[in-house]
């Protein structure tokens, strides 16, 4: 079932573009302190050389016959080096130049790196959040839609509540309260209230597999809920799962950048969201410096038609309605 | 009216494109209706007899067309009609009755309204002339006239698919097609809806094209049949021969699938195997694989349908057929 | 009446969720939350600080229930407690100069980017084996992708900073006399951009959700049944196939009325529109925490009635819900 659902899902031109794109940025996440010119956090560049070494006179101090075969001495040589350490401060704000291609910020950091950097913070916010959510919203669902009765009551009734509660100034709320160290507060936010639509979507699925003719079958002939839930309501379940995952990893990549350029969240980070909120903070656009607040927005941008392009392959799998001739 | 052609069909051939290719579900069908003829169409799910109405009504859509092939109505070939003046003959030559009532009619659209506005489309006459009109159709089928208003969901199958009828009949054409009409409702309900059709049919005079996979329903209404199997006619002629002396291998394995209404019980056998898929057919009989009978020369040739007797043919070497 | 109560209880706790949530977060804060909050807003007056306190209910020595009953009340009767930004106004005051903009700039484009995107989304499924249909929808599934805080940055970097067309920010001019007819000219010259982008951005789902839903109701029996019967290919179009794919969006727009006191939050923020958004965004740099929490709520509450109405608004137009039938 998995391996078919991959296998579709590279046949597929729009998901196949999309899988690709994820994965150069994969990639760029992965391998982003070899691919960056410099740390993110650099202002400056230092080169210390050796230039110079003069070995002086021996010395002997002490001289000592310790047996008939052994004899000990003691010398010093005097020796001195002279270096050169050359501190290459970046200048600030500086336009894009062969040194700095996307230019620096006001802290002299150079953008590229920035970018590189910040796209390894954001592709893994995006996509832990993404799993995380997935596992929770379908852990619930399975429970919800197979154990159903009290059990499913209170969870679709908060899946419900939760669900109209608009997310993003709950994130804004929550964020502001809660004290930002590293990334993980934000995986929590973000999950927090995203979680009741692929519950809701997950359960909905579950509910109409569990009245399928085959999973009637097995129930009728006494398999075991496990082997029922695992192995024949999961594998059914792939395609709108995965498209949850890369929706929820969508809207997780959008809404980090979003708390971070507004200041919620952890400004210390370096993601596209932290370098626009900077850009915004130091009036990029008043100075025109397109280079600073154009390049993570794409960044954004080509990560989300990645997932949209994915998730339209997944919806011409499961909906061949929508399937264009 | 005795024996004047209505509908003639000449070598059709359609079907719908895939992925894998195209699927040619009707192939080379040619049909013949007489006015006033009950035609009964039969076959299992899958043997194009659904795609045959939809060609005739012109209702493919998005992939599915017509390949090639006549479709003559009083010697106008629907074929080759463009989309306007097709709608011109739509309801008012020839109507159609859904499998699903439930699914064919517009769930949130009043019956009066769904019925006034097939009538508003074809004539130019006042909206309360055409609700007048609606109304005796109605009643023509049995439903009260306090029904006029209701929602489709408000409605029983049976009652759904009555109004249907109703719909189809009211610019009273000279055709209806039902493509399975009765498959979605009870046993009991299925029968007074067939009676219904036979009154009305002696009332307006009407033909019919009834589709269906169950042949049982057939046999006593339908003046003449026609088996279909995987895209093809392989059996065709009057109801009352063709049932009492089945040629084909494939009416032979679909008489004995269901058991006889007023014969002895005998042992119901059905068909072993499936039918061939629909995309490059293998040469031969297609009904070659799974026939008891087939010979070695089965398989070299596809056999066309050859006269028995006058009205009567069978596509099948046994009966004379030629490869 | 059944389907009534059930929507109008489901409104009557989801609105008591929201204000609880906004009740434990401040006391969901590690440590004494006066504390944290001491450490939080460096160098402020005592007298604010024992507003922030009050605000809370921090203040008394009453137990967790009494405070949440004293909350609840005081919430209800519109007492939000008082703007730390701008002491001492109380947030409702605060609120009130917000909300007029807001409504104004996110009323109209809600009404524009349904109507727009939900003709263009009929119009990409009838015409959906057409290049220009395809390429539309890809173009709007392209701009849905960005966030859209961004796409005003871009905006204002072209049409305002390149191209001087608009002003860089703010709702008004502030040289013209207010309610004269020259300031509400500005109004909507300092508006387009905003709105622009609002629109723009909203449109891409509106259409979207339109088109699928089209597209599957294209292929529904009654289709394939009203053009059997011979129906004006128009009439196929908008009363058989747009009229009942039109049902969830209608909830959608109704429900996107809610949307309109918070949904624009970001695009203020951008444009310094000195709407709910805007005054978010100051709240939160500012910590001014009741402001903040009363907008959380305000914006919640706005969804809430909106969903309510969008479900009696869904009870009116199809006749199964009508019927409890669904």
């Amino acid at each position: 079932m998995i391996k078919d659902f991959l296998k579709t899902l590279v046949e597929n031109r729009k998901s196949l573009a999309g899988l690709i794109m994820l994965g150069v940025l994969i990639f760029i996440a992965l391998f982003a302190p070899l691919l960056a010119p410099y740390p993110p956090k650099a202002d400056r560049t230092e080169r210390t050389a050796l230039i110079e070494e003069t070995v002086g006179d021996q010395e002997t101090l002490s001289e000592e016959r310790l047996s008939d075969d052994v004899e000990k001495s003691t010398y010093v040589v005097a020796t001195s080096r002279k270096w050169e350490k050359t501190v290459n401060y970046f200048p600030l704000r500086a336009k894009p130049s062969s040194a700095h291609l996307l230019g620096t910020n006001h802290a002299g950091n150079d953008l590229l790196s920035q970018l590189i950097a910040g796209t390894r913070i954001s592709v893994f916010v995006g996509l832990a959040t993404g799993l995380f959510v997935t596992l929770v919203s379908l852990t619930l669902a399975l429970l919800s839609g197979y154990l159903g009765g009290v059990f499913d009551d209170i969870i679709n009734f908060f899946t419900n509540v939760f669900l109209v509660i608009p997310g993003l100034p709950l994130m804004i709320v929550i964020g502001t309260y809660i004290p930002m160290h590293g990334v993980l507060p934000i995986i929590l936010i973000l999950a927090f209230t995203s979680w009741p639509y692929p519950t809701r979507l997950l359960r909905s699925q579950v509910l109409s597999l569990k009245n399928r003719d085959f999973v009637m079958a097995s129930r009728m002939l006494g398999e075991r809920t496990s082997f029922i839930v695992f192995r024949e309501i999961l594998p059914n379940m792939i395609s709108i799962v995965m498209s949850e995952f890369f929706a929820v990893s969508l809207s997780a990549i959008l809404a980090e950048a979003t708390l971070e350029f507004i200041g919620v969240g952890n400004i210390t980070v370096v993601s596209w969201g932290t370098i626009l909120y900077w850009a915004q903070a130091n009036g990029a656009i008043l100075m025109g410096a397109w280079w600073w607040f154009l390049p993570p927005g794409l960044m954004i941008a080509l990560t989300g038609t990645a997932f949209v392009l994915v998730n339209f392959g997944i919806d011409e799998i499961s909906n061949p309605r929508l399937r264009k001739r | 009216m005795a024996d004047t052609t209505l509908l003639e069909i000449d070598h059709l051939k359609a079907g719908y494109a895939t992925k894998a290719g195209f699927v040619r579900a009707v192939d080379d069908v040619s049909l013949s209706l007489r006015r006033g003829e009950f035609l009964g169409i039969a076959g299992e799910s899958g043997c194009g007899k659904s795609t045959l109405a939809y060609a005739i009504m012109r209702l493919l859509r998005d992939s599915a067309r017509i390949e090639s092939g006549r479709i003559l109505l009083e010697g106008t070939d629907l074929a080759g009609l463009d989309e306007a003046d097709m709608n011109g003959y739509r309801w008012t030559k020839l109507s159609m009755v859904f499998q699903s009532a439930m699914n064919a009619l517009n769930p949130v659209l009043s019956i009066e309204e769904q019925l006034v506005d097939a009538v508003l489309a074809h004539r130019s006459i006042p909206r309360a002339a055409a609700r007048d009109l609606a109304m005796e159709m109605l009643e023509l089928v049995d439903i009260n006239a306090d029904r006029f208003s209701s929602f489709p969901h408000q409605l029983s199958g049976g009652m759904r698919q009555r109004i249907m009828i109703a719909m189809a009949l009211l610019l009273r054409p000279d055709l209806l097609i039902m493509d399975e009409p009765t498959t979605a409702l009870d046993v009991v309900v299925q029968r007074s809806i067939l009676q219904k059709i036979q009154e009305l049919r002696q009332r307006l005079g009407f033909s019919v094209i009834f589709i269906t996979h169950d042949l049982s329903l057939l046999v006593e209404i339908s003046d003449s049949l026609a088996i279909m199997y995987a895209g093809k006619v392989c059996e065709y002629g009057p109801s009352r021969e063709l049932y009492g002396a089945p040629a084909h291998p494939y009416t032979k394995g679909l008489m004995n699938s269901f058991p006889s209404l007023t014969g002895p019980l005998g042992r119901m056998s059905g068909i072993e195997g499936q039918a061939p898929g629909l995309i490059d057919p293998p040469p031969g009989c297609r009904f070659a694989p799974r026939c008891a009978l087939a010979e070695p020369r089965c398989l070299s040739g596809d056999p066309v349908l050859a006269e028995l007797s006058p009205g009567r043919a069978c596509a099948c070497v046994r009966c004379g057929g030629s490869l | 009446m059944k389907y009534f109560a059930r929507k109008f209880g489901m409104l009557i706790f989801t609105l008591l969720i929201s204000m609880t949530i906004n009740f434990f977060l401040p006391r969901l804060m590690p440590g004494d939350p006066a504390k944290a909050l001491m450490d939080r807003m460096e160098g402020v007056d005592a007298e604010k600080l024992d507003s922030v306190r009050a605000a809370f209910g921090l203040d008394t020595q009453d137990s967790l229930p009494v405070q949440y009953g004293k909350y609840l009340l005081n919430t209800v009767r519109g007492d939000l407690g008082i703007s730390l930004s701008r002491f001492p106004m109380p947030v409702s005051t605060v609120l009130a100069s917000a909300l007029p903009w807001t409504i104004g700039l996110m009323g109209l484009c809600t009404i524009f980017g349904f109507a727009i995107g939900t003709l263009l989304g009929i119009w990409a499924a009838w015409r959906r084996q057409r290049k220009l249909a395809s390429f539309t929808v890809g173009f709007f599934s392209f701009i849905r992708s960005f966030p859209y805080f961004w796409l005003g940055l871009c905006l204002i970097y072209a049409f305002a900073f390149k191209l001087r067309l608009f002003p860089l920010g703010g709702a008004f001019s502030i040289d013209q006399a207010r309610g004269s007819a020259g300031w509400w000219l500005s109004v909507l010259r300092y508006g387009t951009l905003p709105a622009f982008t609002i629109t723009l951005s909203s449109l891409g789902a509106w259409m979207l959700m339109m088109r699928n839903n089209m597209i599957n109701v294209l292929a529904e029996e009654y289709i394939t049944l009203a053009v059997a019967k011979g129906l004006p290919a128009k009439r196929i179009k908008r009363v058989y196939a747009a009229r009942n794919a039109i049902l969830p969006s209608v909830t959608g727009f109704a429900m996107s009325f809610g949307f309109i006191v918070g949904g624009g939050l970001i695009t203020e923020m951008v444009f310094a529109y000195p709407g709910m958004g805007y005054m978010l965004y100051q709240a939160v740099n500012a910590k001014d925490y009741p402001l903040m929490q009363a907008i959380f709520l305000i914006i919640a509450g706005s969804v809430l009635v909106a969903n309510f109405i969008a479900d009696i608004v869904i009870m009116f137009l199809d006749p199964r819900v009508r019927d409890g039938a669904k």
